[in-house]
């Protein structure tokens, strides 16, 4: 069996974001591999473990996403595909340029995350099951295959939570529970790096464009209440605060 | 052609689907509009609709799989020739409408807050980087677009339309449901509440909630949980705020506890007002607070419950 992992680089979640020129800089930003991919990435390489077969990593972006590649071989992925595209591309247009990639390999299933932490867009997954003409479940919190034609999968709702049955091959998105991500080891970052990891050049013409990014924070008043001492005047106080001067409750 | 796809609970629509209107008719320079309303025993919602919108397509496909509302949302758009789709944004909506926009060969603009029209492109603007961000898009039609809930004030009747049956395909694979778990909810659903508690793990324990509850109880409002906090089974994970739980935005938001994460941050920085109760003086959560106490909060919270309690008398 074959299970691919779609993954993204985004800043590090404690990374103070700039804005130059009217876009977000990542100019000295620490990128990781995105949490929410981090999931797909454990769950392909523990289904690979536990049925055999193969786990691939793979993703569409810049040059520098080839260290959040690394990373997930680093873990345990076989192998990598990168489709290498600069700029701002729409996960619409990634889906349609990766589909065509992932219907070469031929896979049981997809995983990729519930929500991309750049983005925030949770469109990738359904986008790639509609191209490749697949069902979806998203936002997935448990995973078992039934053979290598159906699986049986538990996900989040608005409200509440679903159990399905799927027929394979699927697109699956992450969702918190779904396992606990290994950390790579350093035989692990060793191996990484005699692995394949196949560069693919792309040139693609996004559907949306970005006009300008901005950083508005609200200007917070940021007064500070010391209640270690009298809990009561300073709960008081507060409440007293809420009422008259914020006026919210 | 404006196509809005109508959320609705089987006897009436909801809120979404209203703020739903209320955006395409901000974008009806490109073109008439029209409903679709999806889902099995349509009769009710259809006869409410047409009190919005001058076209109602009905299409009667039974219960939810997302293959199943993008087919029938795909039908309603080649019927009406539709070039704009507008759908309240929700985690069901923001699945299937991606499926759509990829059989439009559309754009899709997720989870906006704002849209308008230059003449030959739809602006919008949304959240991006866990909240952090906000951005502008443009996208030429066809274009598929989902409104963030409470961003635009519900649209008020207009005029008297027709109802028109729709035949759609059943999509091929697709995902069987074998069980629903729904959770319990009492009192003001997390989304909507303008007052939100929230315990985190400072908390201590599932029982030091009963205080949070009643907090909540008191102002008007609904409990909210961090991650940790759910993770510890100490609450629902129906109640979780933040990257991968709700993302809320009331008047005020009351923080118990919480050290206040970026994954945390990201469903609650754009409350009007933050407070946090923390012993901790350099908690993160602090640096967006406009009130904050610090301290124990098993010693302030019932400070906070009597006090808020004389004020509510
Ligand atoms: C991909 C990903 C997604 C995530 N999504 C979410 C999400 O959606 N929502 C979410 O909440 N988290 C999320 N997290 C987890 C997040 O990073 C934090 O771990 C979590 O928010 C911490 O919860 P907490 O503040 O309750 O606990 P802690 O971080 O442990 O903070 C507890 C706080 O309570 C204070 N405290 C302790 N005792 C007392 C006392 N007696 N009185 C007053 N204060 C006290 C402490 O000083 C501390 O600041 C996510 C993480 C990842 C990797
Ligand atoms: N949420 C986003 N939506 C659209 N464009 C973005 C987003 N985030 C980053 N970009 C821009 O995409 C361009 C390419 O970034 P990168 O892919 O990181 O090299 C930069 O101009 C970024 O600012």
């Amino acid at each position: 069996m074959k299970f691919i992992a779609v993954l993204r680089q985004v800043p590090d979640n404690e990374a103070k974001l700039k804005i130059e020129g009217g876009q977000v800089s990542l100019g000295g930003v620490t990128l990781i591999l995105d949490g929410m991919d981090e999931w797909a990435v454990e769950e392909v390489i523990r289904l690979k473990e536990a049925h055999g077969g193969e786990a691939v990593v793979m993703a569409l972006g810049p040059e520098r996403f080839e260290e959040a590649l690394r990373t997930a071989l680093a873990m345990g992925a076989d192998r990598a595909v990168h489709l290498v595209a600069e700029g701002y591309v729409d996960p619409i247009s990634q889906a349609q340029h990766l589909a065509e990639t992932i219907r070469e390999e031929a896979p049981t299933l997809v995983f990729t995350g519930g929500q991309q932490a750049d983005w925030d867009s949770q469109a990738l997954g359904p986008a790639l099951a509609e191209a490749l003409g697949w069902p979806v479940v998203t936002w997935t919190t448990q995973l078992e295959l039934e053979g290598e034609t159906q699986a049986k999968a538990k996900h989040d709702l608005d409200e509440g939570a679903e159990l399905v049955r799927v027929p394979l091959p699927a697109v699956f998105t992450s969702q918190q529970g779904l396992n606990e991500p290994r950390y790579p080891t350093l035989p692990g970052i060793m191996k990484a790096k005699k692995k394949e990891l196949r560069k693919v050049p792309l040139s693609v013409q996004s559907k949306v464009e970005v006009l300008e990014q901005t950083i508005q924070e609200r200007q917070r008043l940021n007064q500070v209440i010391d209640g270690s001492k009298d809990p009561v005047a300073a709960a008081n106080q507060l409440i007293r605060l809420l009422h008259e001067e914020a006026k919210v409750i | 052609m404006i196509l809005v796809i109508l959320d609705h609970d089987g006897s009436h629509l909801r809120k979404g689907a209203l703020e739903a209107i209320a955006r395409a008719r901000q974008l009806s320079s490109l073109g008439n509009l029209a409903g679709l309303v999806i889902g099995e025993n349509l009769g009710a919602v259809a006869e409410e609709a047409r009190n919005y919108l001058p076209t109602v397509y009905t299409a009667e496909v039974g219960s939810y799989t997302p293959e199943r509302w993008a087919a029938a949302a795909y039908a309603a758009v080649q019927k009406s020739g539709a070039q704009v789709v507008v759908v309240a944004s929700s985690r069901q909506s923001r699945t299937w409408t991606a499926r759509l926009a990829l059989k439009m060969n559309a754009a899709l603009l997720e989870d906006t807050l704002e849209s308008s029209t230059d003449g030959s492109r739809v602006l919008a603007s949304r959240y991006s980087f866990l909240n952090r961000v906000t951005e502008k898009q443009a996208a030429h039609l066809p274009v598929v677009l989902t409104a963030k809930p409470n961003t635009t004030p519900p649209a008020e009747p207009q005029g008297q339309g027709g109802i028109e049956a729709l035949t759609v395909e059943q999509p091929g694979a697709q995902v069987e449901v074998l069980e629903r778990v729904a959770e319990q909810k009492k009192g003001v659903s997390l989304s909507e509440a303008t007052v939100v508690v929230t315990g985190g793990r400072g908390l201590g324990s599932a029982e030091a909630f009963a205080g949070v509850e009643a907090l909540a109880s008191v102002l008007g409002g609904a409990v909210g949980a961090t991650r940790a906090v759910v993770d510890a089974g100490w609450r629902p994970y129906g109640e979780q705020v933040g990257q991968t739980g709700k993302t809320v935005q009331p008047s005020v938001y009351i923080a118990l506890g919480v050290s206040g994460a970026v994954q945390h941050q990201a469903g609650m920085n754009k409350s009007k007002y933050i407070v946090a109760v923390n012993k901790d003086a350099e908690a993160p959560i602090f640096k967006i607070t406009d009130y904050g106490v610090v301290g124990d909060v098993h010693q302030v919270l019932p400070a906070l419950l009597e006090a808020a309690k004389k004020l509510k008398d």
